[in-house]
């Protein structure tokens, strides 16, 4: 990858917003602390990139050219990038692409989602089930949580993880997420609270499961001599995109999310980096067990139940996962969902982060992002400065 | 500010109409590829073994057996693989206080999706 740098970045909290504030004021929020963190102002920024998932819940249809009104961008290349939970991570790769194909030298990637406080959760649990095969899965009003249920189960039964394993994730992520004054949902809670909790789909309880989020985030691309220089920046070192197919049935190992496998080897070597140099990871707990399986898929340890029990992945662990809190604790605004983890692992490389930081930067922080399943999987590597 | 929409879609199957036109009778209609002899239920457009395009559509007998399930409040699915088929198939679960491992295509309640009534639990006294 060339020389694209995450020249700053900002996110509002992720919450469910009972203020009154719109998603419109989100992203003014977040685009503007977001250029404050570069050293830019808005006629800097030649190119924007827009992030949401859904119409359906903005009921705003071409959004970018309507956040770019609202933020006073005018003449502007404008583009808006979708795909499910990873649609945050696209955007941001979309916005890369534009930088190093010299199209645009400085790009915000704007990521924003309004689904907790436009719906109530049934209509937003409605809308979520078309994102697997509307007229096969979505058809039968299942919900996200029994889909990855099934696909836990089967990684359970295969590899011997249990719920007390994914307790832990549940647990560790929201204890990560006390230390972010932005997070969703920042709790006090223990293994044995998660596995009391009410079952939702089972192996799956409510803790086990990420929130509704609303929120917008935002970050600044471009190259090195189209930047202020500020010492330390974080660089898109190697940026990958794979599927998987969109049924689970269709699926040869439905508990294994593979397209996550072949994602993570064309982006280490987009990165020029042995996998065992990666020092930490923003991942995508859409559900807990969803984080030992993408773990799994992503081959960073010998055996991924080993390393949790462990203790591999915590804070003060050897490979620390989701020190921002995770979509289990930060939450999940989908369309800022991956920006927010782009910028959370930047800043943690770089020594800046506001939560939970690793005790020594390491120079390679991975972001795993997937939309559907692990369906449409998006992996960055970003490099701190050396 | 309060919005609130209506929408009632009609939405063509195109090439897939054999197959959604049989599961609204409560049969199970695959997609045999020409090029793998793949069985394919529920169907593709593209086979998903080899690639190809082309091949037949031919009845299966709609009873399956269960590969995982999970129970919520009210409701349960699985996912389970058709006698006949290569793949296997997300299900609603009929009648989710039974559970055996076996059932049968039901036609579906929202005139889409698959829906199994899974098998009375045999008395063998």
């Amino acid at each position: 990858m060339s020389d694209v740098l995450i020249g700053g970045g900002a996110m509002t909290a992720f919450n469910r917003r009972k203020d009154g504030s719109s998603w419109r004021d989100w992203c003014l929020e977040a685009f503007h602390s977001a250029l404050d963190d570069a050293g830019l102002v808005s006629c800097d920024i030649d190119a924007l990139v827009v992030a949401s998932e859904s119409d359906f819940f903005s009921l705003q249809l071409n959004p970018a050219a309507l956040i770019a009104d609202e933020l006073g961008l005018q003449g502007i290349r404008l583009l808006r990038a979708e795909g499910g939970g990873a649609t945050g991570h696209l955007a941001v790769q979309a916005g890369a692409a534009l930088v190093a194909s010299g199209q645009a030298r400085r790009v915000a990637v704007l990521g924003f989602e309004a689904s907790a406080a436009h719906l109530d959760g049934a209509s937003v649990g409605a809308l979520y089930s078309l994102s697997y095969d509307a007229w096969s899965e979505g058809a039968l009003g299942i919900g996200s949580a029994s889909i990855y249920a099934l696909s836990a189960l089967a990684f359970m039964q295969e590899t011997g993880a249990t719920a007390q394993d994914f307790a832990r994730v549940a647990a560790r992520n929201r204890q990560n997420a006390r230390q972010n004054h932005l997070a969703h949902l920042p709790l006090d809670v223990s293994e044995a609270e998660v596995l009391a909790s009410p079952l939702v789909s089972a192996p799956y309880r409510r803790l086990d499961c990420s929130p509704l989020s609303d929120g917008a985030a935002c970050v600044i691309l471009g190259s090195g001599a189209d930047l202020p220089q500020r010492s330390g920046r974080a660089r898109l070192a190697g940026m990958a995109v794979a599927n998987d197919r969109v049924r689970l049935g269709d699926r040869a190992a439905p508990g294994r999310f593979v397209a996550k496998t072949v994602a993570m080897r064309a982006a280490l070597a987009q990165a020029g980096c042995a996998s065992d140099a990666i020092g930490l990871i923003e991942l995508y707990d859409s559900f807990s067990g969803a984080q030992l399986q993408a773990l799994d898929a992503l081959g960073l340890t010998d055996n991924v139940l080993t390393a949790e029990r462990d203790g591999c992945f915590a804070a003060d662990g050897a490979l620390p996962v989701n020190l921002s809190g995770g979509l289990l604790g930060q939450g999940a605004p989908v369309g800022a969902t991956g920006v927010a983890q782009i910028l959370a692992a930047a800043q943690q490389i770089e020594g800046r982060y506001h939560g939970c930081r690793p005790a020594q930067p390491p120079r390679f922080a991975l972001v795993d992002t997937h939309g559907g399943i692990a369906t449409l999987c998006a992996l960055s590597i970003l490099e701190g400065s050396v | 500010m309060k919005r609130i929409l209506h929408l009632d879609y009609a939405q063509p199957t195109g090439r897939l109409a054999s197959h959604f036109g049989a599961l609204a009778r409560g049969n199970a209609m695959a997609w045999l590829c020409a090029g793998c002899g793949h069985v394919a239920f529920p169907p593709s457009l593209t086979c998903g073994s080899c690639g190809a395009r082309d091949g037949a559509w031919i009845a299966l007998s709609g009873r399956a057996t269960l590969i995982q399930r999970s129970d919520m409040q009210g409701a349960a699915y699985a996912l389970v693989r058709f006698d006949g088929a290569d793949n296997a198939a997300l299900v609603r679960l009929k009648n989710p206080e039974i559970t055996t491992q076996r059932g049968a295509l039901l036609p579906p309640e929202n005139e889409s999706g698959l829906w199994l009534e899974l098998e009375e639990p045999r008395n063998d006294d």
